[in-house]
């Protein structure tokens, strides 16, 4: 019997003046004891579920129709007063934020202990021995001090683990978690992950996992339910879902997947269009205006839930045109028939800068190729190049993404091939000095942000960088545009220093370097329209006339795949995609050798993510773009990236070709990282349960001696925490003759490389170097007297994991 | 709660989340049709739906009008005493009765409004300006110069302004353009602070930032960015500074230290009237103390009006 | 804890030697200086050149600035001779007294502003919320001296409830003696703060009611009163403390203006009879007394606000 059943509930939400329609007609259950991946996009609806069960709706927010049937009690007819003894001891939730979501003005002891008071009338005294005993199984360190401490004293991942001590201290029977690690860093995020999951088995409860996030439901969940604008596309166990996608929605998620481009540079496969108004949604099926597959009763009838059964169970699906073999198997027949209606829409407003009311919205599969070619006639007869996009437009379905659609000749970049890496970083450093005193400040330390980083990136080429949050990847991005002075060391430009050009050299110099921020709405003035945004690089370096630099926007606007009208337009007008497409236009208005763009797409659904990589793509192999893109993500910078580099806690400790550093990691950081991000396939996603990197990053203000990684290394020995190892090919102890590293690099970048590198005592080389080592292995944080107390943050002594043996070779080879 | 935020996609990994804020995504495919309203104009609609900033604005309009072209409709002689005629209660030929002097209640209602107004406006208006330089000055430059004159502005704020003003008025003799001066060089201080914070917020916002990377000066930042950002923020406050200098200006007026007589203003007037508080000369009091609430409320009521449409103007995200 | 008070204390001090020498200056600026000043408007040119020799106003400026930040800081603030005392000995006769009034009615604008704020704050947009926030609009805009005017012709003159005049005799004790005759004082002191701390606390539990740490508590079960006395509200006064500290200004200008109306023999009518009579040390001495203790309220504010919020970085 379901623990849970949802059916037929609908939610909306009233506005001051409109209705959203978050949820129409959603049905799914939960049974005892299983995990219930609930995925989908923002605006999706998935959030908006998992808030209806409990009926913790936002203002305006109010259930209209359905049941939700939790033990037996329909809890959308519940009163308040049942409903409350439900909450919290019977359903337990877990948030997304763990920062906002906690008050911060009460201890994390009196917050855990209150469920218990609320629900067991538990005196405090009880109640704070069950929550000393709840912080340690959840991996709290030292519960006994940690139990007054405030909620701003607390490091993300361990706000984390507070909330999740919160939701489970009265054993719920379901657990309703919504993005629980949406806003912390990859590697605390497969922690958390897991000790979800542990304690989900040890209390045999069920769950709900709501998030985004395909990699997390291939490792967490037993079913999975898509959504897509409030609706249920389709819902399956996850093996069935991950293998044979039959909607059509879910089916193009998957391919627009950078894991599933990865290494072969093929663009990927970005969905059209964006999603949904659901204050007024398509009538029929919501998906078909931006689906390739979509035929006349997509968009006439909104399409019936079909059960098939697979092997693993019953598969459901609500979808005209289903996917017809798994997903690894090409379709014998060719299904698609027409180029997406939003594609086409996006193509004629880009290329006759038609409004799009004037665009006939039902334009038939079979004709559409004609009618599109009328409605681009006008665009056509403007210049040859216009007609070119619009003849490959109407020619290839895929091809018809506004992004694609660039009407104009690309001007050459104007910097020479003198074979002078454009980029090349040498020692730098970054120190942010701390300071602390009563009443004269005095500076106590510094943080060491980037401490002694040496890299070139050739020409043309892209250079990713990863690493967690707080290793100092965004400050070295800052550094080589100019906008943070380094401390120590040098950032050369073709072979000259930017920071000591003066003046109007100094002026020019900047135009060759540009940046691209992380949140397009902050970087973009709220007051500007889009015309004065991408005006205002060239106004301030003086190019051109007037004319010449309204010009010069229109075909910045064409370049990014947005339509003329654009420009008169405001930023907050724009969709996150859109505005990030406008950032990426302002970056190349000075026509610049090298971008430097700071996790450009984390902030944007998979879909649209997928639209500015191959935007971003396009325009660098058309302008021989030199992109530094910074990025936590690693299987989008293995998509984009030629070349990799991992730093770790201001110190570069692995770069190389991206192919070698994502296949052949040597450094045990990099194979972490990489064992750690969440891959969107449930058979790899499980083999590597327990690997990955433990703990949390230590203070950058007194970053652990010799290798900075040692206190968190499988691997570290005494000498890790005596020596810095050099970043040399192979890695090692001894450091190579300059001379002899001067050759390796020479002799990639005569290939159009760089070689690889690592910075680490004991390589994973070759496996035998490693095997022998593992037999001396020290548990983690043993060595690290210093080192963050919860390294062995599982709390379980088999945190460590089972030394040598290797994860799935890279894990790169599955993708 | 119900801000919408077009298709922001799910939140980084590194902001804080949306939690249950609504996102919901624009039409399909994207921008809405038709020219863009300007910035100006978006806030501008926001005011006319603030049914109540209207009221005030009207009121505002209705209460010049009364007090610059009333004494046109309704001449009535402010100046010489006439003992004959002292205290009368509202009634033929003084609708609203005579003070002690034998003055008419109404007509004097209209001159000393004048006075209020002029004063309310002109001070508000200096103290604005000479708060906004101050308080870019101070955020522009930072360091050691912001300390100080950011200490300046602490230490004069902590003075309660009525004593200071009552002390500069006993050293300069009070007429209509002293007190305009003296007035605004007392209430600069607020709109000084908010400069000043509002263009320390506003110098690490990434667009301001974007600016340095172009290879653009900081003048060109401040001239682009931060000044007209700020300038929402400074004629709200402005708005509320008339309100501020009305009542200040009625205090000073109530201590027998404003205008000195024949002319008056409202707080003048309530002052003289304070003497028959026991004989029940009800219309000595209540007409100028209605009118400097009504005037007051109003100014307010169109400073939140004001302030609502310059903050929606950054919530249509 | 400590090292932030003793920070906060440091730029304390160094706001007081700012109005220090603000007021040095305004000393300067008086027609014929600080001699004319304290020597009374019939003192001669040759009696005032004598009394700056004598008192070494004829010194370089920051000497003359030392040695009167000496002078204050023994609690020296000269001799009022219109009334014929010393300026110290006024002060301590009238200061107890205002500081009574503004802390009674300090305490009556808490206990009937923040109730009133949450109230309209859990019952937004209902009648009672549109009446309470009219009315505070209204008194926001209302003067002082006119509420002062109103109540007594009200209250005093028609229904006969409360004398028309504050105790006027020596010492706090009469101020509790004669309660009643301080009624009307205390509401219209506060009447005006209570306008503006009502839509302030309103304001600030609305904007804690959106937080998610309020979701979080009702995820766990919480009642509504619960969540509003148990996490919102100790939230919601944070920023309430801070008003508290920032509105001693105000409370000391709305004493000169009640206690004018009220004839109350406090430090505002001091002030008052002395800018109508010229007494310019006695002016200066209030000035000065008053910012320090503005001064001091805020860093007392700023202390309980490191109190009741552990954010603040100690």
């Amino acid at each position: 019997m379901a623990l849970l059943e949802i059916n037929d509930l609908s939610t909306d939400i009233q506005l001051s003046k409109s209705v959203v329609h978050a949820l129409d007609h959603v049905s799914l259950h939960v049974d005892a004891g299983e995990t219930l991946g609930l995925v989908g996009e923002s605006g999706s609806g998935k959030t908006m579920t998992a808030m209806s069960i409990e009926r913790l709706l936002p203002p305006g927010g109010h259930i209209i129709n359905g049941e939700i049937l939790f033990d037996g009690e329909d809890l959308v007819q519940l009163q308040e007063p049942r409903l409350r003894e439900i909450r919290g001891s019977d359903i337990g939730m877990i948030f997304q934020d763990p920062m906002t979501s906690l008050n911060p003005v009460q201890t994390i002891g009196d917050q855990v202990a209150e469920p218990l008071m609320l629900h067991r009338g538990s005196t405090k005294r009880q109640a704070y021995k069950e929550v000393m005993e709840m912080f340690g199984l959840v991996g709290l360190p030292s519960p006994e001090q940690r139990i007054n401490d405030y909620p701003h004293q607390l490091s993300g991942g361990q706000r984390q683990r507070v909330m999740i001590a919160m939701a489970l201290i009265c054993q719920p029977k379901l657990l309703i978690a919504d993005e629980p690690t949406t806003a912390l860093d990859v590697t605390v995020q497969k922690q958390i992950l897991e000790l979800v999951d542990r304690l989900r088995q040890e209390f045999r409860m069920a769950m709900i996992l709501v998030t985004h996030d395909l990699g997390v439901i291939a490792g967490s969940a037993d079913r999975v339910v898509v959504m897509y604008a409030g609706k249920v596309a389709e819902m399956a166990d996850v093996h069935t879902l991950f293998a044979a996608p039959k909607h059509r929605y879910t089916d193009a998620l998957f391919e627009a997947l950078p894991e599933r481009a990865a290494g072969t540079g093929e663009r990927l496969y970005s969905i059209p269009g964006l999603p949904p108004d659901l204050v007024e949604p398509p009538p029929a099926c919501r998906f078909a205006p931006r689906c390739r597959f979509a035929v006349d009763s997509c968009r006439a009838q909104v399409p019936p839930m079909t059960t098939i059964t697979t092997a693993h169970g019953p598969q459901q699906f609500a979808c005209f045109v289903p996917r017809t073999t798994p997903l690894n198997v090409p379709e014998p027949v060719d299904l698609r028939t027409i180029i997406p209606e939003v594609a086409r829409v996006e193509a004629a407003e880009l290329e006759a800068g038609m409004d799009l009311s004037s665009v006939d919205a039902t334009v038939h599969a079979d004709d559409a190729g004609p009618r599109v070619g009328a409605h681009l006639a006008p665009g056509a007869a403007r210049g040859a190049a216009a007609g070119g996009a619009a003849a490959r437009a109407a020619e290839t379905p895929e091809a018809a993404t506004a992004s694609d659609a660039r009407g104009w000749v690309a001007p050459t970049t104007f910097i020479p091939d003198d074979g002078v890496p454009l980029l090349q970083v040498q020692g730098a450093v970054k120190d942010f000095p701390v300071t602390a005193g009563a009443i004269l400040r005095r500076h106590v330390g510094d943080i060491s942000a980037v401490a002694g980083v040496t890299v070139s990136i050739p020409r043309g080429k892209t250079l990713g960088l990863v690493g967690e949050s707080g290793c100092g990847k965004t400050t070295l991005g800052r550094l080589v545009v100019g906008l943070d002075v380094p401390t120590g060391g040098k950032i050369l430009f073709r072979g000259r220093r930017i920071s000591q050009l003066r003046g109007r050299e100094a002026k020019e110099g900047r135009r060759n370097v540009q940046f691209m921020f992380q949140d397009s709405y902050a970087s973009l003035d709220p007051r500007m329209r889009v015309r004065s945004i991408l005006r205002e690089p060239l106004d301030i370096q003086h190019v051109g006339s007037a004319r010449d630099r309204n010009e010069r926007v229109d075909e910045l606007l064409a370049a990014v795949g947005l339509p003329a009208r654009a420009a008169e337009r405001y930023p907050h007008e724009f969709s996150g995609g859109q505005r990030q497409r406008i950032g990426l236009a302002r970056a190349l208005a000075l026509q610049p050798g090298l971008i430097v763009a700071d996790e450009p797409v984390s902030a944007l659904d998979v879909s649209i993510q997928a639209q500015v990589l191959n935007l971003m793509k396009e325009l660098q192999r058309d302008r021989e773009l030199t992109y530094l893109f910074i990025s936590h993500d690693l299987s989008v910078v293995r998509y984009l990236s030629d070349v990799i580099a991992v730093m770790y806690l201001g110190k570069m400790v692995e770069v190389g070709p991206a192919a070698a550093v994502y296949s052949h990691p040597q450094h045990h950081y990099t194979r972490g990282l990489i064992d750690t991000i969440p891959i969107p396939d449930p058979v790899i996603e499980r083999q590597k349960a327990k690997l990955g990197v433990r703990g949390e990053l230590p203070s950058a203000m007194n970053p652990p001696s010799g290798c900075r990684f040692r206190t968190r290394c499988p691997m570290a020995q005494e000498i890790c925490a005596k020596v810095e190892p050099p970043l040399q090919p192979g890695g090692g102890s001894v450091p190579m003759p300059a001379a002899e590293l001067a050759a390796a690099t020479a002799a990639a970048a005569a290939a159009g490389t760089i070689p690889h590198l690592t910075a680490c005592h004991f390589p994973i080389n070759g496996h035998a170097a490693a095997d022998t080592l593992v037999e001396g292995t020290v548990a983690p944080g043993g060595i690290a007297a210093d080192g963050p107390q919860d390294v062995t943050a599982d709390g379980a002594p088999d945190g460590g994991r089972p030394g040598g043996t290797p994860g799935p070779a890279g894990a790169g080879g599955a993708v | 709660m119900t801000t919408i935020r077009p298709g922001v996609g799910e939140p980084p990994p590194e902001i804080v989340g949306d939690g249950h804020k609504t996102t919901v995504a624009v039409s399909s495919t994207g921008l809405p049709a038709g020219k863009a309203k300007s910035m100006f104009q978006l806030g501008f609609e926001v005011f006319i739906q603030n049914r109540l900033a209207i009221v005030g604005l009207v009121v505002l309009v209705l209460a010049v009008l009364f007090c610059f072209l009333g004494p046109v409709l309704y001449p009535t002689d402010q100046v010489t005493v006439n003992l004959l005629n002292v205290n009368l209660p509202p009634g033929p030929g003084h609708p609203l009765g005579t003070d002690e002097t034998g003055y008419d209640q109404l007509g004097r209602l209209m001159t000393g409004g004048q006075v209020s107004l002029m004063i309310g406006f002109a001070a508000a208006i200096i103290a604005t300006i000479v708060g906004t330089i101050w308080g870019a000055i101070a955020g522009f430059f930072g360091g050691w110069l912001d300390s100080v004159m950011m200490r300046t502005v602490d230490a004069i704020l902590s003075i309660p302004i009525l004593f200071l003003l009552l002390f500069l008025v006993t050293i300069v003799k009070p007429s209509v353009p002293v007190m305009i001066f003296v007035l605004g060089l007392t209430a600069w201080l607020v709109p000084a602070r908010l400069v000043r914070g509002e263009s320390l917020t506003l110098r690490v916002r990434e667009y301001v930032q974007a600016v340095r990377v172009m290879g653009g000066t900081s003048w060109h930042a401040v001239l682009r960015h931060i000044m007209p950002n700020v300038i929402g923020t400074v004629i709200v406050n402005a708005t509320f500074q008339v309100a501020d200098a009305i009542l200040l200006i009625a205090y000073l007026g109530y201590l027998g230290l404003g205008i000195s007589p024949p002319a008056t203003d409202w707080g003048g007037m309530l002052s003289n009237g304070t003497a028959f508080v026991f004989t029940n000369y009800w219309w000595l009091i209540y007409p100028p103390g209605f009118a400097i609430i009504i005037v007051v409320v109003a100014v307010n009521l169109v400073g939140d009006g004001l302030r609502d449409s310059v903050e929606v103007r950054l919530q249509r995200r | 804890m400590i090292g932030y008070i003793l920070r906060r204390l440091a730029q304390s001090i160094l706001v007081v030697l700012v109005v220090t020498i603000i007021v040095f200056i305004l000393l300067h600026q008086l027609p014929g200086g600080a001699a004319r000043a304290i020597l009374g408007p019939r003192a001669t040119a040759a009696q005032i050149a004598d009394f700056n020799v004598q008192n070494g106003y004829n010194q370089p400026l920051f000497v003359q600035y030392f040695r009167q930040l000496g002078d204050w800081a023994t609690g020296n603030f000269g001799f009022s001779i219109k009334l014929n005392q010393s300026v110290s000995s006024l002060l301590v006769q009238r200061m107890p007294k205002t500081i009574v009034l503004g802390l009674l009615s300090l305490a009556l604008t808490v206990i009937v502003a923040v109730p009133l704020g949450i109230y309209q704050a859990v019952h937004r947009n209902k009648p009672f919320d549109y009446i309470a926030t009219g009315l505070s609009f209204i008194f926001y805009a209302a003067p002082t001296f006119f509420i002062g005017l109103v109540a007594i012709e009200v209250f005093s003159q028609n229904l006969g409830w409360f004398p028309p005049e504050a105790p006027q005799s020596d010492g706090v004790g009469p101020i509790f003696a004669q309660f009643d005759a301080m009624v009307l004082p205390i509401v219209t002191l506060a009447l005006l703060s209570i306008a503006g701390f009502s839509r302030y606390m309103r304001s600030s539990v609305l904007d804690n009611l959106d937080q998610d740490y309020v979701r979080t508590a009702q995820a766990k079960g919480a009642s509504p009163t619960r969540v509003l006395y148990h996490h919102i509200l100790r939230n919601a006064m944070i920023p309430i403390i801070t008003l508290l500290g920032l509105s001693l200004p105000a409370i000391f200008a709305g004493a000169l203006i009640t206690e004018s109306i009220f004839n109350f023999p406090g430090m505002g009518l001091l002030f008052w009879q002395a800018a109508q009579a010229s007494d310019y040390p006695v002016e200066l001495g209030v000035v000065i007394i008053t910012a320090f203790a503005t001064v001091a309220g805020n860093l007392l504010a700023d202390i309980s606000l490191a109190v009741l919020d552990p954010r603040v970085k100690l």
